[in-house]
């Protein structure tokens, strides 16, 4: 069973956050409205952080693309009581809208802030897809369902994708990646199997210096970092 | 006492008076509290974005599904994309793989054309104006027409001038169009008679030009080998937030930073601290204008150390002896580490490493050469590249190839015509610049205003926003106002458009044919199609198609110079590109890659009097009839700033961070929500100041402060930040709109509202950096 | 003999003023409710920073009260001092009425409310490593222990009555510390983090609890017309001075832990932060100095008045301080990276107060006091009224109150 990760090369990545507007259009993720953009209401599922230190002239500002760490050793998972997010064997943790009962517990309970509640519906937006079911809450198979207004989401590694090129026997990390992968044009993002030793997440982590975010908190996320 | 049988009853009684009182009180009260609570229900309920757009029709999933190659159109480098369209509707845009520019890669504002396309702001019809008043806060009260009604009037009036031989007074102002449309833009411009064509890209990038132009005869923006390069010193150029072509400079940004053995050493020298400074290996902040004395600094310390390319110097240059002498006897690191704010050692050592790595670049950007000597610093900093040898070598200065396109009959000349493309251009005042120049853009609103030359009768607008980009854009609102028939053609009513008399609604890039090719930068040449990936929305016809009817309209050699030429926007994409690619090979791949770059064209590059890149422009002599040899040479004159120091103690400099859509309009909510990456934050801009300044005048982060100059003021939110020099504040470009749709209007403010209006001397473009403000809490 | 404890005759116009009005502000309620549910959480004050807010500080108050209540009926019944007898129906029945509206409250903060069954799936559909889960057995097996405690109270099972209090309060113990876990558990939230949090809300329940039901004790005795012992309230105030001793020890614990700490930036922020003058005027004050400063004077300590103000005093303060926990405490940034992170995602979270919110928050309110008021008018939970009218039944109580009532 494969074990899929992402290493993302800090180095490389300029801040231009294709990853992020990439993924809202390929996941069916409604914008926000300047209002919501200062109180956090809108849903990012990929959002690009930007840390500063020292001072003038001698300030380093680091860009930090940040999707969904996909732990190994996830809090959601965790205090989720519905069984809605749960990891599944190949490691992505999955959300599941029909379970999810927006409680909001994973919420809090994220060290990376990475999940989004739904505060409205997404129909008031002008922007949605039709290559989607209409029906609400739709389990498992994707893609990109109009999930209502009250449950919780987040980043899933496009799992659409990947489980549609498992079965189509295409190579994944090679033939097929997440949307965030496949629009970074430094191509500073890379997707694989984190247990096969010959993928190229595992020859990055083996050569570069790598890292990953809050270590202390023990979460084991599989989004590794490669440093500047 | 009463009995107690009485007490019983009546007790009995008052009790059933008084439930039936209070329950009818209740009743009341209950009701009352209904009504209050229902009220309260419609102010709790908050007012939801209204969706433009018809809910979709439930479907049952994917019926068709295609995948279109097509190109951008957001910027300037146009890059090759493949859409995906599922039952009609575009949903997602990817690389087409076949493109080598950027090796397919696309930047953010590719995916952001879905938003263009469907902006729920676009005009849906052809609209005539029926408020005759014209200004930035009044309503045009626009009334739809159909388009024969709409082509009709514009004939009538542009068929008005020509007969009366006046075919010179119709301006044509260009925006971001595809180059298919631009080149049908001049034709029908030429074949009309007018030599009035405005572009933007005279607004901001013709002193680059210039630079090169007095070094090597070309008057381009400068291409460079970015794939192997190992050593970029930039001069105010963001190389990875908005140099073009900027897919290609993202790509190869990871392919030299660690994709080969050897690392591109990055150095910026910029007073703020950019994106590309926020990657590079080294910031210098530098005082604001003086790039070019900073680059003779570096020349001189080359030079002096004997570090330059004598090969390349001794048998591809001329005019060396007379830069070594000025740049020597002039331009020492200590005198220009005062002038320029950059310690004497630093501009030792970066000179040393930036002429023993090779190859290297010097890479000048808007900071440096937007100046009223801007000319003069690009020309400066260009030299640096030649010094090192790095022209027309791997990982140096490159020369753009383009595909050749089928060449077009020659127009059909009337005598109005020819006449009219006699008179002298709006914008001329043309003394001391170089013939070679054009419409010196932000002159043109003065000319209008003025009469000068002669009045604008007509003006025709593709995609053009001179209200929002031109510095002292009020004077453009004034000399618009002015005009008396504007037409305005684009997708979306942006603040020029306001004050058209006609507005044509044109298809955005993903609903027309087209060609386009990149801006210089790959080297070797890539031609992209543009074919409709969904059905023209609304009731829009592209500018191909509005341009051949407007030409069949007027008729006589208008109609002419158009006949045999493809006839509609389709068959003109056909007829051009017919001698590059066969026609479906080009609609299924949608690019066209060219032959590789050949590089050490030394025979052919130069287009100087001696064939050679001169460090002493002949051409330039040419232009002046004077002897003054330092105007051939690259020098550095302290630049005039507009608003004196005492009142007006810190420099006001601006940028188009990455998101900055530049097509005019910024009516997308996904690039609005993060358009800031450095500071966090979404929706607007910022007036960033360095935060000693701030802590002198008592501002702190957040708070809402007046910006003037002696132009004019704006009242934004201060963004106390350490990464700028300490004399200078940062505006972002692409906010302040108040027009062109709900995600853009309003927010944030235009900071070439407040900018002055000063030229540089050669080129005639506007300067941006010059003016002086002064920063207080609002 | 049942004639101990009877209703309150509920017929005066004062009790069907207090309905109305109740019965007025919990429609404002249902309606706040109905239309967040159509329109979603965008009405309330909460984001994706600050993900829990009023409802779900509403829950855990009314948690702490109903099992400080229900510890403290035990007095009597598993204690058997019965000098609390007169008032430890009334705090069983106050224990069941703040339970319900509990899990109301939770159930209106969830994004989805209709799917709140999926909360009672025990093993099935539940994970319950998760807190929230085991809180779904805690609770429900409270309320319906606390039913089933309430109704061998009335029908006077004396055995039975001592084992289901027993039952009760070690449920109630467990109740309110897995109450405490579902926020101490949270490595994320380092206001949070905490190993005490699940004693620190236990011992806040007992002073909250405590201090509640002095208040509805004198405002029901009072407004009914009926006596209370001074002597009662009084020992029930000296151990709410024990109550809130042992609070402020836990606070202090906990936050001198987290200011020792080198990582102490949640903990400045807390004590020094922009919203710690909630901390410590409305928390630590209201809680801590204010009561104490009361109750310690000799003067007023026998007082029934500084008394009353003192538990007030309290009742609101704890009620703050789960709001501190809740909101402010989850607004402190999340140190993703070393250094200043820029812009939205470094800043302290921002909770507006919205209509939508605060309507549903009275309304729940509102629907516990309409719960209460009608419960004492139709069931036996206060001792007979002394005075010899019923006319009399009002606003004052009677001059001449008996000595002792006798004990069943």
């Amino acid at each position: 069973m494969a074990r899929w990760g992402m290493v993302i090369d800090l180095d490389k990545c300029t801040g231009c956050q294709a990853c992020t507007i990439a993924c809202k259009e390929e996941n069916n993720v409604p914008f926000g409205s300047p209002y919501e953009n200062i109180r956090r209401l809108a849903p990012y599922w990929n959002k690009v952080i930007a840390a500063s230190e020292g001072e003038y002239p001698s300030l380093n500002i680091e860009m930090i693309p940040m999707p969904c760490m996909h732990c190994d050793n996830p809090p959601c998972v965790q205090v989720c009581p519905a069984k809605a997010t749960y990891l599944r064997e190949d490691g992505i943790v999955v959300q599941n809208f029909r379970r999810c009962i927006g409680c909001k517990y994973c919420i809090a309970a994220c060290p990376y802030g990475v999940r989004n509640h739904n505060y409205k519906e997404q129909e008031e937006h002008p922007y949605n897809r039709p290559d989607s079911p209409p029906d609400r809450s739709v389990i498992g198979p994707w893609p990109f369902p109009h999930r209502t207004h009250g449950v919780v989401e987040k980043c899933t590694f496009c799992f659409h994708r990947i489980d549609e090129g498992i079965k189509e026997g295409k190579r994944i990390g090679i033939d097929v990646v997440p949307a965030c992968v496949e629009a970074c044009p430094t191509e500073a993002r890379v997707f694989g199997d984190l247990k096969d030793p010959n993928s190229h997440v595992s020859r990055l982590l083996a050569t570069r210096g790598s890292f990953v975010l809050r270590e202390k908190m023990g979460t084991r996320p599989k989004v590794h970092y490669l440093h500047k | 006492m009463p009995a107690r049988k009485d007490r019983k009853t009546s007790k009995q009684a008052k009790e059933k008076s008084e439930s039936l009182v209070v329950s009818r009180r209740a009743f009341l009260g209950v009701t009352a509290a209904a009504g209050v609570a229902i009220a309260a229900g419609h102010a709790i309920k908050r007012p939801s974005i209204a969706s433009a757009l018809a809910p979709q029709e439930p479907t049952e999933g994917v019926v068709t599904e295609k995948w279109v190659v097509t190109s951008c159109l957001n910027c300037p480098t146009r890059c090759a994309t493949k859409v995906r369209v599922v039952n009609g509707r575009a949903v997602r845009i990817a690389e087409n793989q076949l493109s080598k520019v950027s090796e397919g890669k696309l930047c953010p504002r590719s995916h952001v054309g879905l938003q263009v396309l469907y902006d729920p702001d676009r005009a849906k019809s052809p609209l005539k104006r029926t408020n005759p008043q014209k200004g930035k806060d009044v309503d045009p009260g626009w009334v739809p027409v159909s388009w024969d009604e709409a082509l009709g009037e514009i004939n009538r009036r542009l068929q008005g001038l020509r007969d009366r031989d006046e075919a010179h007074k119709l301006a044509v102002f260009c925006g971001l169009n595809s180059i298919s449309n631009d080149d049908l833009i001049r034709r029908f411009a030429g074949a009309y008679g007018t030599p009035n064509i405005v572009t933007d890209d005279s607004l901001g990038n013709e002193a680059e030009k210039s630079g090169q132009w007095m070094a090597d005869g070309n008057y381009v923006h400068s291409a460079y080998d970015l794939e192997r390069t190992n050593y970029i010193l930039s001069f105010g150029a963001s190389v990875v937030e908005s140099q073009k072509p900027l897919a290609r400079n993202l790509r190869m940004w990871g392919k030299i930073r660690r994709e080969r053995p050897n690392r591109a050493k990055v150095v910026v020298i910029d007073p703020r601290y950019s994106v590309t400074a926020a990657k590079a290996d080294l910031w210098i902040p530098i005082k604001p204008g003086t790039d070019g004395a900073l680059a003779l600094a570096m020349a001189n310390v080359i030079i002096s150390e004997e570090l330059y390319d004598a090969n390349f110097v001794n048998n591809w240059t001329s005019g060396f002896d007379q830069y070594k002498e000025l740049v020597l006897s002039q331009y020492a690191p200590e005198r220009m580490a005062e002038i320029t704010g950059v310690s004497a050692d630093v501009i030792r050592r970066i000179a040393a490493e930036f002429a023993q790595t090779k190859p290297a670049i010097a890479w000048r950007g808007r900071g440096a050469t937007c100046w009223p000597d801007g000319s003069y610093a690009s020309f400066a900093i260009f030299c640096l590249n030649a010094l090192v040898g790095s022209i027309d070598v791997p990982g140096g200065v490159i020369y753009q190839e383009y595909p050749s396109y089928r060449e077009m009959p020659a127009i059909a000349e009337d005598r109005i015509a020819k006449a009219g493309k006699a008179k002298p251009s709006l914008g001329s005042n043309r003394e001391g610049r170089v013939p070679v120049a054009g419409v010196s853009a932000n002159q043109v609103a003065d000319s209008i205003l003025k009469g000068n030359p002669y009045p604008v009768e007509v003006a025709i607008g593709y995609n053009s926003n001179f209200n929002m980009l031109a510095p002292g854009s009020g004077r453009w609102d004034e000399a618009m106002a002015k005009l008396p028939f504007y037409v305005h053609v684009a997708p979306s009513i942006t603040e020029m458009a306001t004050f058209a008399d006609i507005v044509l609604p044109a298809c955005t890039f993903l609903e027309e044919w087209g060609y386009d090719h990149c801006p210089p930068g790959s080297g070797f040449a890539e031609m992209k199609i543009k074919q409709p990936a969904v059905e023209r929305l609304y009731d829009s016809l592209s500018i191909a198609d509005i341009i051949f009817g407007l030409a069949k309209r007027l008729g006589g050699a208008v109609a002419q110079s158009f006949d045999g030429t493809g006839d509609d926007a389709e068959g003109f994409v056909r007829y051009r590109t017919g001698t590059v690619m066969p026609w479906d090979e080009f609609r299924g791949q949608g690019v066209w890659v060219g032959a590789k770059y050949e590089f050490y064209k030394y025979d052919r590059v130069f287009k100087t009097p001696s064939k050679k890149f001169e460090f002493y422009s002949a051409n330039m002599e040419a232009v002046l009839r004077s002897s003054d040899s330092t105007s051939c040479l690259p020098h550095y004159k302290e630049a005039k700033f507009l608003g004196d120091e005492k009142t007006y103690p810190l420099m006001l400099s601006t940028y188009a961070p990455l998101l900055d859509i530049e097509n005019g309009n910024q009516n997308y909510p996904w690039a609005q929500e993060i358009y800031m990456v450095l500071h966090g934050q979404g929706w607007s801009n910022f007036v960033e100041m360095n935060s000693e300044t701030a802590h002198g005048l008592g501002i702190k982060d957040g708070d809402m402060v007046w910006v003037e100059s002696s132009f004019g003021k704006v009242k934004g939110k201060a963004r106390v930040f350490q990464g700028i020099h300490p004399g200078v504040v940062a505006i972002a470009n692409g906010q302040g709109h108040w027009a062109c749709g709900r995600w853009a209007k309003g927010m944030g403010i235009n900071p070439n509202s407040i900018l002055g209006v000063d030229y540089d001397r050669l080129s005639g473009q506007s300067t941006f950096f010059n003016t002086r403000v002064k920063v207080y809490k609002a | 003999m049942s004639s101990e404890f009877v209703p309150i005759e509920g017929k005066s116009r004062g009790y069907w003023f207090a309905v109305a009005v109740v019965a007025a502000v919990l429609l404002f309620g249902f309606i706040c409710f109905g239309v967040s549910y159509v329109e979603g959480h965008q009405l309330f004050g909460g984001s994706n920073v600050i993900p829990w807010g009023m409802p779900i500080v509403l829950a855990i108050y009314f948690i702490g009260l109903s099992a400080g209540s229900l510890i403290l009926s035990s007095l009597t019944y598993v204690f058997g001092k019965v000098e609390y007898k007169p008032i430890a129906r009334m705090a069983v029945f106050l224990a069941i009425v703040l339970i319900f509206g509990a899990m109301i409250s939770i159930a209106v903060d969830l994004g989805r409310p209709e799917k709140f069954w999926r909360l009672f799936m025990f093993f099935y559909l539940n994970n319950m490593t998760s807190m929230f889960a085991i809180n779904g057995i805690l609770y429900g097996g409270y309320f319906v222990i606390s039913i089933l405690y309430f109704g061998v109270i009335l029908a006077q099972q004396q055995m039975l009555t001592r084992i289901m209090g027993i039952i009760a309060v070690c449920w109630a113990v467990l109740v309110h510390m897995g109450t405490g876990a579902i926020f101490g558990f949270v490595e994320a939230r380092e206001a949070w983090f905490s190993p005490i949090k699940p004693l620190e809300f236990l011992s806040a329940a007992l002073t909250s609890g405590m201090a509640l039901l002095i208040v509805v004790t004198i405002a029901t005795f009072k407004l009914s017309g009926r006596d209370i012992k001074k002597e009662i309230i009084s020992s029930l105030a000296r151990m709410l001075v024990v109550f809130i001793i042992i609070l402020f020890v836990l606070i202090a614990v906990d936050k001198l832990t987290h200011l020792y700490a080198p990582a102490r930036g949640a903990a400045l922020y807390m004590l020094a932060g922009p919203y710690s003058w909630i901390f410590w005027f409305l928390q630590i004050g209201l809680v801590v100095v204010i009561p104490l400063v009361i109750l310690c004077n000799p003067r007023w300590r026998n007082s029934i008045g500084a008394i009353v103000l003192a538990s007030l005093s309290v009742v609101i303060g704890v009620f703050f301080e789960r709001y501190y926990l809740v909101i402010p405490c989850a607004a402190y940034p999340m140190a993703f990276y070393p250094g200043k992170v820029e812009g939205v995602y470094g800043a302290v979270g921002y909770f507006p107060l919205s209509i939508a919110e605060f309507g549903l928050s009275i309304g729940i309110f509102a629907m516990l006091a309409l719960m209460f008021i009608l419960g004492l008018r139709y069931l036996d939970t206060l001792p007979p009224v002394e005075a010899k009218e019923p006319a009399t039944a009002s606003l004052e109580g009677p001059a001449a109150a008996s000595e002792q009532t006798s004990v069943a």
